[in-house]
């Protein structure tokens, strides 16, 4: 479980390279035994963070606590802190064992140790056996085991992981998501993750942090960030939305796609423009004359569990998922229900803020 | 035409001026006055000349050594991330290697005489003249001087390829500077040692201008001895032996050297 102790604390931190801000003014912490996403697109500043907290980059303003204690200027060989690495940068001249081994033998950890902690580390990643292999004879999600074990075998209280499963393919990265999760759970140790993998990050966070442009644009758990997003940035990176504009008529009656409809939000003030987001499964399809607004089918996809149909509605070509497989060119009637019904402050208003 | 004809002219050149000169040393070689003979080798058992021999080796292992000194840390420095880009130093390095071999030797000949600037330093500073023409320390310097920038490229470009991060990992996991050198950097530079102690052996054992000019004569190395067989005494015969009693040496180091280097990752002769 998570504990309520703040493990690491970054306060007001920036990173700025040639003149460029990558991190701008980052207020964050992370608890003990927490799993923090850092999510965003490329450029988003999330593994600049992730660097920064390792060690390898210095912030340009700003401060980084790690229990409390200033660690902003330690170097990374001084941080109880492991990190694994995207390309997993394993050292091609040792085998996996004294890859696995490189941290506990310069922590100068006796040798009878090493091997049975090593050989533990390996039995836990499914990796027994490979001791003597070198790293060239692995295949990509062995060596991303290796590069998970000889980060984990130093028992560090936080570990850094920068889109570990990137170049992992689909099913692979599937079943390490539950592995890393389950690792996390079971050994108790903070993990803050980088991906750009919003689907990734819902399946395994305790807590997602959303960044874009090195700023941060919401934190919460992945099940609120995904019911309440802050913003149409959120919205449109996590999962799927159809993002409209509107203009809040007053509380709870929002004008979009041209019809009046009830929401659940309030105090934007009167007539405010404000963007309305509604994910694809959130717009009901029946009869024609039912609901709200009258449109057309114009295309069908299948997906798997349930259809992908694209939905005409004057202006308004709507994304709209459903179990229901409505025909192409086939006239409907469209709802949403005022819980389906996200508004949001005009993203170049919430930037402001 | 097929594509191999194009090989034709080299194949050619190579047939005229090494395989056919190739052939003549053999046959020199094992033979006297056109008759089959080892006397040849038999004569190189002498005690002058395998001390020539183990001198020269001696020698040659001196200076590489010298140079993987000086030369790797030029190299880790040339190839550290703040110089990657900068390749004005770079070219310092190279600069002097498009002056021609015989005019550096001279060039600390009048560096090194009794009147050279060295001495008329020395003296002006107190200490007085010194001997250094015509030394062992002066072959040795001329041959470091010459043959550091073969030592020096192949580690660098072995230096300047490698990934950064696996610095970042073995700081990471707790290694710090020293310790990242010892476990990481250096162990993964090998290849680029092994060419570059290859590509400064070989000719340092083989040399002969510079102990000439440098030495004065006063000692030989096997380079002179093949060369005085060739043009002073006329023994063709006994000169061709001890050619390939050279070839045979460096064919055996070779052997030796490439076993640390098994991939053949080193490509540091690319550079010059």
């Amino acid at each position: 479980m998570v504990e309520d102790l703040r493990l690491i604390e970054l306060v007001g931190v920036s990173k700025e390279f040639d003149g460029c801000e990558a991190v701008s003014n980052m207020n964050l912490y992370i608890r003990k035994k927490e799993f923090v996403t850092l999510l965003g697109p490329s450029g988003c500043g999330k593994t600049t963070t992730l660097r920064m907290i390792g060690g390898f980059e210095t912030p340009t303003r700003g401060q980084i606590l790690f229990g409390g204690q200033d660690i902003t200027n330690v170097p990374p060989y001084r941080r109880r802190v492991n990190t694994v690495f995207q390309k997993y940068a394993l050292f091609p001249h040792l085998n996996v064992f004294d890859n696995v081994a490189f941290g506990l033998t310069i922590a100068k950890v006796p040798k009878a140790d090493i091997r049975r902690r090593v050989e533990a580390m390996l039995e836990m990643v499914g990796l027994k056996g490979f001791e003597k292999r070198g790293i060239d004879a692995l295949s990509g999600g062995q060596q991303q085991r290796v590069a998970i074990a000889r980060a984990l075998v130093n028992e560090p209280e936080v570990l850094l992981l920068d889109e570990p499963l990137g170049a992992l393919d689909q099913r692979l990265r599937k079943d390490m998501q539950l592995e890393l999760k389950k690792m996390q759970q079971r050994l108790g140790i903070t993990f803050l993750y980088v991906t750009h993998d919003q689907e990734e990050a819902l399946t395994m966070s305790d807590t997602i942090v959303i960044m874009k442009g090195g700023h941060i644009q919401q934190i919460g758990k992945p099940k609120a960030i995904y019911d309440e997003p802050a913003n149409a940035f959120v919205a449109d990176f996590i999962g799927e939305s159809n993002i409209l504009d509107g203009v809040m008529e007053r509380d709870c009656l929002v004008r979009f796609a041209g019809h009046e409809f009830t929401c659940v939000d309030g105090g934007f003030g009167a007539n405010a423009p404000v963007d309305v987001v509604v994910r694809p499964e959130d717009v009901l399809l029946g009869e024609v004359g039912e609901g709200m607004l009258r449109g057309t089918v114009r295309s069908v996809l299948f997906k798997g569990v349930h259809w992908r149909m694209m939905v005409q509605t004057g202006d308004t070509l709507w994304k709209v998922d459903s179990t229901q497989m409505l025909p192409e060119g086939s006239a409907v009637g469209v709802s949403i229900v005022p819980d389906g019904i996200h508004i949001m402050h005009k993203m170049e208003e919430a930037a402001k803020e | 035409m097929k594509r191999s004809s194009f090989a034709f002219p080299y194949g050619l050149w190579m047939l005229m001026f090494t395989v056919v000169p190739i052939f003549l040393i053999f046959y020199y070689a094992f033979t006297f006055m056109g008759e089959f003979t080892l006397e040849n080798f038999q004569m190189f058992l002498e005690p002058e000349f395998l001390g020539i021999l183990g001198h020269s080796l001696y020698l040659a292992a001196l200076c590489t050594a010298l140079c993987l000194l000086v030369g790797y840390p030029a190299a880790l420095f040339l190839a550290g991330r703040d110089f990657k880009r900068s390749h004005i130093i770079v070219v310092l390095f190279v600069i002097p290697m498009w002056m021609n071999f015989l005019l550096r030797t001279y060039a600390w000949m009048t560096l090194l005489e009794d009147t050279g600037i060295i001495n008329r330093f020395l003296e002006w500073i107190g200490i007085g003249r010194k001997k250094l023409m015509y030394t062992e320390s002066a072959v040795l310097m001329g041959m470091v001087y010459n043959f550091l920038p073969f030592m020096v490229f192949p580690v660098y470009s072995v230096l300047a390829k490698s990934d950064y991060r696996l610095i970042e990992a073995a700081n990471d996991l707790g290694a710090n500077g020293a310790v990242t050198f010892w476990r990481v950097t250096l162990p993964l530079s090998v290849p680029g040692i092994v060419s570059g102690v290859t590509m400064v052996f070989m000719p340092a054992v083989t040399t002969f201008v510079i102990p000439r000019l440098l030495g004065g004569g006063t000692f030989m190395m096997f380079g002179d001895l093949i060369e005085n067989q060739f043009l002073t005494v006329g023994d063709w015969n006994f000169g061709s032996a001890l050619s390939l009693i050279m070839m045979a040496l460096i064919l055996v180091s070779i052997g030796i050297l490439n076993r640390f280097d098994p991939d053949g990752q080193a490509e540091g002769s690319g550079v010059l």
